[in-house]
């Protein structure tokens, strides 16, 4: 996704402010995890809000939010709405905020249907609604996918953002990056893995550590069509791999029947 | 030069003076027939029988990410410096495939304007070569490309003689290490030994596509509209792997870092695949290369015809790298194979 | 370990931007100083432009070398870098790589009748050529200029073409696609404009420079002319990152392996004719 170039000017120590909507806040703690990088960053911003750290809050515009989480019910959306009018810069953080996350899968039942298994008989009283990423509800400037976010890309994004510089998410396959670090490939060791369809940016985070790539920062823009070859030669079922990626990519159908650019 | 001798119980100590003097790398067993070279201090870590590893030996030579210049906006006129880290280093137990394709990129990198990080790199490195008697497995083409012997390449070069290893000195380096370590020079016993490996080789490596390599460059001059590639690209996943182990693939992006000072940073080198989509795009919109039938074609072309005209050699070192790690089972030597076929 | 590579190819000269111009909406005008020099570049040549901490663009120089002591960029915001650049002013640092490429053929001009064919920004690097020419004007026959653009507003370096418009040494024709109610000249594309110019095939080279769709439209109509195959030069576009032909990203699918930015970016429509696209 391309971001656009922003005009507006920020001050010299622009005022960043962090929010959660519906996740599990694993992306703010990723940031709090930084250490030394952490003090880095701090040297450039002043962060005026973020429930993970501190508890003050701040009452003027914003020149830089951070977004973690999706969008699941009025209340939320309303906020949302409100933050974005205060902030010069938004940026969306984590699969939650990007891509809907784990909570799209909320959207492969109806919403009646779930409500009444989640809240019981009286459903109604809670208000709930599809599971919605940040971008389908207002506009995004930068996006950080992943997951947790990977915490190299949180600190890129946000030079991009401090200098007005657009930034672009990285559209080829994780195996892109997965080969770079030498790891066997997850297939040779009969394991299916969302690599080959997912957005690169992470280092192949999971994989470098053992683990499948399970598609979280979103399918690539223009996937192969045919992967009837990698379907056969690893004898894979369609349908599993489908599957898999619903965890993280619900959301994706309600982005111009998946086309967005 | 000269030949020598180590038995194969001197070989750990070899190993371990080596590692003594400088770092080592050799290819190590990863699991599920898997190999990656990588730091080594003794024999034992070392897998002497092996097939290509995941990545070649150009991660030593041109590293994945690469530091090229330095740069500092504290002062308002910018300041800059290329700075090169550099350790000296050997390899050990590198094939022939990979010796070919160390050779090929040290043309393109050496060709004017010269890039002195890869030049210097490759000054800092000791290359140690080992024989393959028989095939890694059935995706090598080495015997089409003629790279299944030794060419040239090497400090020093390992032929397995069952209970020992005859040395081939390539360079005065060798020579120098070889005197150091007080190895035996080579009976003539070992030479017939070293003859008769040969000789075998000759029986086991065969014509991989039973296609007259000569007749590659004119195959390729007609095949620009194949449909051979038509079928590639439909399969194609673009993910890059191929591009990746490739020996001889070095085509690289290039991108600045700017530290949260926003004062300092780095201008740096990454690798970059002609398989992904942007490859070869420009600002503007257009895409020469927007189908995956034409970035295909490309990568058999920077292989089989594009440096044959440049620099009189193929760019495929028939290591098999590429069908090996392919998500979508594009198969090197079938694509060849078809493609003669449309031009019999 | 660390050694610095005093002759590194990678390193930036710096250049220090004396005068900008925001020319359209889209393309602004950059009149650059090196610190260590003149450029030192040749007509159709192209530099690598460095935003420290941004990255590179290949740029072409639209500058003759004639002009000393500065050279002049014309830069359209396209991409990442060249937007960036146009919040750039007089007074602001770049870092600079090259000139890079293969430039006109300008000595074996020498002599011959010139017709320039510009379309869009392709006036950008044959600017570098044409003020050349206007330089050096008795070197060179007959000189016909025919410029496209897609309306009157769009066009680039407009006081310098009312120059080119008076001199009698030169024919100059302009066309746009889409008219404005200021506009008295012609409309259409810019293929029309090449009919009614007269050309001796044997001692005329034809320069064209424009979008990748323009050039099969415009070699047909200079082919219908008879020029040869080896007096149509063209300008190519590609994204050039090194600079060095190494890092491949501009080559060109030609049986012919050609680099843009060693081989090219001009060639010869000889040399180009079978690449895939041009």
């Amino acid at each position: 996704m391309k971001t656009e170039k922003k005009s507006v000017q920020i001050a010299a120590k622009p005022k960043v402010a962090f929010f959660d909507f519906a996740s599990c806040e694993g992306c703010q703690l990723q940031i709090t995890n930084l250490g030394e990088g952490l003090l880095d960053i701090l040297g450039a911003i002043d962060v005026v809000e973020f429930r993970e750290a501190i508890s003050e809050k701040w009452d003027k515009d914003y020149d830089v939010v951070l977004i973690e989480g999706s969008i699941g019910d009025h209340h939320a959306e309303e906020r949302l709405k409100k933050i974005r009018a205060r902030a010069k810069v938004l940026i969306a953080y984590g699969a939650c905020a990007c891509t809907g996350g784990v909570n799209g899968m909320k959207n492969s039942f109806e919403l009646d249907e779930i409500r009444a298994s989640v809240y019981g008989k009286d459903y109604k009283l809670f208000d709930s609604t599809a599971t919605k990423a940040v971008h389908q509800v207002v506009k995004v400037d930068y996006s950080i996918n992943g997951c947790p976010i990977y915490a190299p890309e949180l600190v890129e994004v946000l030079k991009c953002a401090l200098r007005g510089l657009p930034y672009t998410v990285p559209d080829n396959p994780v195996c892109s990056e997965c080969k770079l670090n030498e790891n066997v490939c997850m297939y040779e060791r009969g394991v299916s893995c969302l690599g080959p369809w997912t957005k690169a940016g992470c280092n192949s985070w999971c994989v470098n550590n053992g683990n499948i790539c399970y598609g979280c920062r979103g399918e690539v823009k223009n996937p192969a069509k045919n992967a009837n070859d990698v379907i056969s030669k690893y004898n894979l079922k369609p349908e599993l791999i489908k599957a898999k990626f619903d965890m993280y990519n619900k959301c994706k159908e309600a982005d111009n029947n998946g086309n967005r650019k | 030069m000269n030949y020598h001798i180590i038995m194969k119980d001197e070989f750990d100590g070899f190993i371990k003076k080596l590692a003594k003097k400088m770092k080592v790398c050799a290819p190590v067993a990863k699991g599920h027939n898997n190999f990656a070279f990588e730091e080594v201090t003794s024999a034992g870590e070392i897998a002497l029988s092996y097939i290509p590893t995941i990545l070649p030996p150009k991660k030593y030579f041109m590293p994945q990410r690469e530091k090229m210049l330095d740069f500092d906006l504290t002062e308002g006129k910018p300041k800059d410096a290329a700075n090169l880290e550099a350790p000296e280093m050997a390899i050990f137990g590198v094939h022939t495939c990979d010796l070919a394709g160390i050779q090929c990129l040290n043309m393109v990198f050496s060709e004017k304007p010269r890039d002195y990080n890869y030049i210097l790199r490759k000054e800092k490195i000791f290359i140690i070569g080992l024989e393959c008697n028989g095939y890694c497995d059935g995706h090598a083409s080495c015997a089409l490309v003629g790279s299944h012997y030794p060419n040239g390449g090497y400090d020093l070069f390992f032929t397995d003689l069952g209970d020992k290893f005859i040395l081939h000195v390539g360079t005065q380096k060798g020579e120098e290490l070889v005197e150091k370590m007080g190895l035996a020079k080579a009976s003539p016993a070992d030479m017939s030994a070293l003859d008769r490996v040969r000789e075998g080789k000759k029986h086991a490596f065969q014509n991989e596509i039973g296609v007259d390599p000569k007749k590659l460059p004119e195959i390729f001059a007609k095949g620009m509209d194949s449909k051979v590639w038509k079928d590639l690209g439909e399969r194609c996943v673009s993910c890059g792997n191929c591009t990746n182990v490739c020996p001889t693939c070095y085509c690289f992006d290039m991108a600045d870092t700017i530290n949260l000072d926003m004062k300092t940073g780095s201008r740096n080198r990454a690798w970059d695949s002609c398989q992904f989509e942007t490859f070869a795009s420009v600002a503007g919109g257009e895409n020469f290369r927007h189908e995956r039938a034409e970035r295909q074609r490309h990568r058999f072309y920077r292989k089989f015809k594009y440096p044959l005209d440049k620099f009189y050699r193929s760019f495929c070192t028939g290591c098999g790298r590429c069908t090996r790690t392919c998500m979508a089972k594009i198969n090197l030597k079938d694509t060849l194979k078809a493609l003669a076929a449309e031009h019999k | 370990m660390t050694e610095e590579i005093k002759n590194s190819n990678w390193k930036l000269r710096k250049g220090q931007i004396i005068a900008a111009r925001q020319m359209t909406a889209t393309e602004k005008w950059f009149d650059i100083k090196l610190d260590d020099g003149d450029l030192d570049h040749e007509p159709g040549q192209f530099v690598q432009v460095e935003l420290y901490g941004i990255g590179e663009a290949p740029i072409s120089v639209c500058s003759s070398p004639t002009k000393r002591g500065s050279f002049e960029l014309t830069v359209r915001a396209a991409g990442r870098l060249t937007k960036h650049m146009h919040s750039l002013g007089k007074g602001d640092w770049l870092g600079i790589r090259g000139p890079f490429g293969k430039p006109f053929p300008v000595k074996l001009m020498t002599g011959n009748d010139l017709l320039f064919v510009a379309g869009g920004l392709g006036i950008a690097p044959l600017r570098s050529l044409i003020n050349y020419v206007m330089d050096n004007r008795r070197e060179f026959g007959k000189v016909d200029i025919l410029l496209g653009c897609k309306t009157p507003t769009d066009m680039l370096f407009g006081d310098e073409i009312k120059e080119w418009q008076k001199r009698l040494d030169v024919n100059f024709s302009c066309t746009v696609d889409r008219t404005a109610p200021d506009w008295t000249g012609n409309v259409g594309l810019i293929t029309s404009l090449i009919p009614g110019v007269t050309i001796n095939p044997e001692k005329t080279f034809g320069v064209v420079v424009g979008p990748p769709i323009m050039y099969k439209f415009v070699i047909a109509e200079l082919l219908k002319k008879n020029l040869p195959e080896r007096q149509i030069i063209l300008s190519l576009e590609r994204h050039m990152k090194c600079g060095m032909g190494k890092c491949g990203h501009c080559q060109i699918d030609h049986p012919k392996n050609y680099y843009c930015c060693k081989d090219g970016p001009t060639f010869t429509y000889e040399e180009v004719k079978d690449a895939k696209k041009l």
